[in-house]
């Protein structure tokens, strides 16, 4: 077996598994926000049960619509403050950030335990060698009422990472160009192990970038190993990172991916950093280095959503939030932010946005028109300086050259 | 042979475009009351007023990777709330398929494209996977596994839950 079928094994409370086989694993957390949290809550009444399987590992978030912008959205906050209380599980209700970040910083995250919750990007945690299972309302609220989640055991594929990363070339530009790679339904129902040198070396931050958009390929799990040898898998893609570029995933869909060389001298009018993808502190360190020295252009908005309170604590340590603000750009309060164009900036038809997010589709800020280019924060800071794509390096040296 | 399992209806054909959870739901419509989802049905989407349009029992034709993206429940919710009795579709992204199952809306793996177009009437098979043409031609889809159809069956995954847990408790007793 490999290393997603061993912790697959082990959660089934079985020897082994094979690819294809139903099983039935227990699980460690349950977690929902307060875009999936209300229709689980609505489902798990459904279920006439009296209790969740154990309210330590149930997390709910307030993190997609906070502070509320509307008063349904508030009727929805209530409605999860109600239920946190009634069965006792762990609420964050003050805006402590993104679900995912909230699951790294607080989540008890332990290689190889079960991670099930009600968001497309609970890949992020396969960074920390958990079995992070994305879901819908409905299926989180059967996990919360059992503790257990009905798989079939998938076909696994090892995406081998080796060399190092040219300066200006981040995590997010390996993502990309594995998602133009193989496509955004390349690992459609299947698990990806992450392996290789360059992951040996790889910083949480860079690994959760990378985890986070695996479902951009339709990725049933994503899993980063620690190992040399992580056992057999169905096929194995080799990469050598030293011969990555700065990329960026074009208008509608972050499989379109291209060079930034390509796309350089496309005018922006905004400017978006932040997500459970790319809104950690090194992500701001590599943005306030741009802001330090140039200032957002004069018809570019610039929105900075720090991924979590402790990731904004930290910005205001190290001075990061100052010189965001200062540079003409709006930090505001951790969360989701426009992301997936709820609030705090969206955009209209006329608007062409550089975006650290994880997704582009037609409408997905805003207005269906609306162009959204994914790329690294670096890239989109110096997009925000320059009113324009660029290459990163372009406004000014980049350290290491 | 279930006979709430065959379903027939009038096409809404989609071509080969990939249909993400952007385009069935659109990220402002998420918070809505439920009651209201079904007003948003594929709103996002080069049909944006499907919802006006649509007629109970209908099936959306698709092409690759229909519900791409989003863990949003709304979407398949907002589909099934607006009459859509079935999606047909080249293939599915994984948690938008265990959605619209997990609440009963049915969703089938089969290559339609350039075989029917909007307005047609088709009928759809989940016991075998079938389905059958205006003009009487059949198309194999793939056949729904023994889970899908036992939680369609059930009318979704949280009447399987609660009766596996009444179970579980009436065996404690």
């Amino acid at each position: 077996m490999n290393e997603i079928e061993r912790y697959l094994a082990k959660a089934a409370n079985k020897d082994t598994v094979r690819v294809g086989e139903d099983i039935t694993i227990r699980v460690d957390t349950v977690a929902a926000h307060d875009v999936t949290a209300p229709m689980a809550i609505h489902q798990f009444a459904d279920i006439e049960t009296d209790k969740v399987f154990d309210p330590n590992k149930v997390m709910l978030v307030l993190d997609h619509v906070f502070p509320a912008p509307t008063v349904q959205a508030r009727k929805n906050h209530c409605q999860m403050a109600a239920f946190a209380k009634q069965y006792g599980v762990r609420y964050f209700g003050k805006g402590e950030g993104v679900i995912h970040q909230l699951l790294a910083e607080k989540g008890n995250l332990a290689r190889g335990s079960v991670l099930v919750a009600a968001d497309s990007h609970t890949c992020t945690a396969g960074a920390y060698g958990v079995l992070a299972f994305g879901v819908g309302s409905t299926e989180a609220a059967a996990a919360m009422a059992t503790g257990t989640l009905d798989i079939e055991v998938p076909p696994v594929q090892l995406i081998q990472l080796d060399g190092v990363l040219q300066p200006g070339v981040y995590a997010k530009d390996i993502v990309l160009y594995l998602v133009g790679k193989f496509g955004t339904d390349g690992f459609t129902d299947q698990g990806i192990i992450f392996a290789g040198s360059w992951v040996k070396n790889a910083t949480l931050a860079e690994k959760m970038t990378i985890s986070n958009m695996t479902i951009e390929m339709g990725a049933m799990l994503s899993y980063f190993s620690e190992l040399d040898d992580v056992g057999p898998v169905a096929l194995t893609h080799r990469f050598d990172v030293s011969t990555f570029v700065p990329v960026a995933a074009c208008p509608h869909s972050p499989g379109n991916v291209k060079p930034l060389s390509e796309v350089a001298g496309t005018p922006i009018t905004q400017v978006v950093v932040g997500s459970c993808t790319n809104g950690r502190l090194s992500d701001m360190r590599d943005v306030a280095a741009v802001f330090a020295k140039a200032r957002v252009h004069p018809e570019v908005t610039c929105v900075v959503v720090p991924a979590s309170a402790e990731v904004a604590d930290a910005m205001d340590k190290e001075g990061l939030t100052k010189i965001i603000r200062d540079a003409g750009a709006t930090v505001t309060n951790p969360g989701c932010g426009p992301c997936y164009g709820g609030h705090m900036g969206l955009v209209s038809s006329t608007d062409t946005v550089a975006s650290t997010t994880n997704r582009n589709f037609s409408g997905r800020m805003g207005a269906t028109d609306a162009k959204v280019y994914l790329v690294s924060p670096r890239a989109a800071a110096e997009a925000a300086v320059a009113g324009t794509l660029v290459v990163p390096g372009t406004i000014m040296p980049l350290e290491g050259e | 042979m279930d006979k709430k399992l065959i379903f027939h209806g009038r096409v809404w054909y989609f071509g080969e475009d990939v249909i993400d959870t952007d385009q069935i739901l659109p990220g402002y419509a998420m918070t809505c009351e439920r009651e209201q989802l079904k007003d948003y049905a594929l709103a996002g989407s080069k049909i944006p007023d499907f919802a006006k349009k649509v007629q109970p029992g209908d099936i959306i034709v698709a092409g690759k990777n229909f519900g791409a993206g989003s863990s949003r429940e709304q979407a398949p919710v907002a589909l099934q709330s607006s009459g859509v009795g079935a999606v047909v579709a080249v293939s599915f992204a994984r948690i938008f398929r265990r959605n619209a199952i997990n609440i009963g809306l049915p969703v089938l793996y089969a290559d339609l494209i350039g075989l029917v177009k909007s307005g047609d009437e088709i009928t759809v098979d989940f016991n075998t996977g079938e389905i059958t043409l205006p003009d009487g031609r059949t198309v194999a889809g793939q056949q729904p596994g023994e889970s899908v159809r036992s939680i369609l069956a059930a009318g979704g995954l949280i009447p399987k839950v609660r009766q596996q847990l009444q179970r579980k408790g009436g065996e404690a007793k």
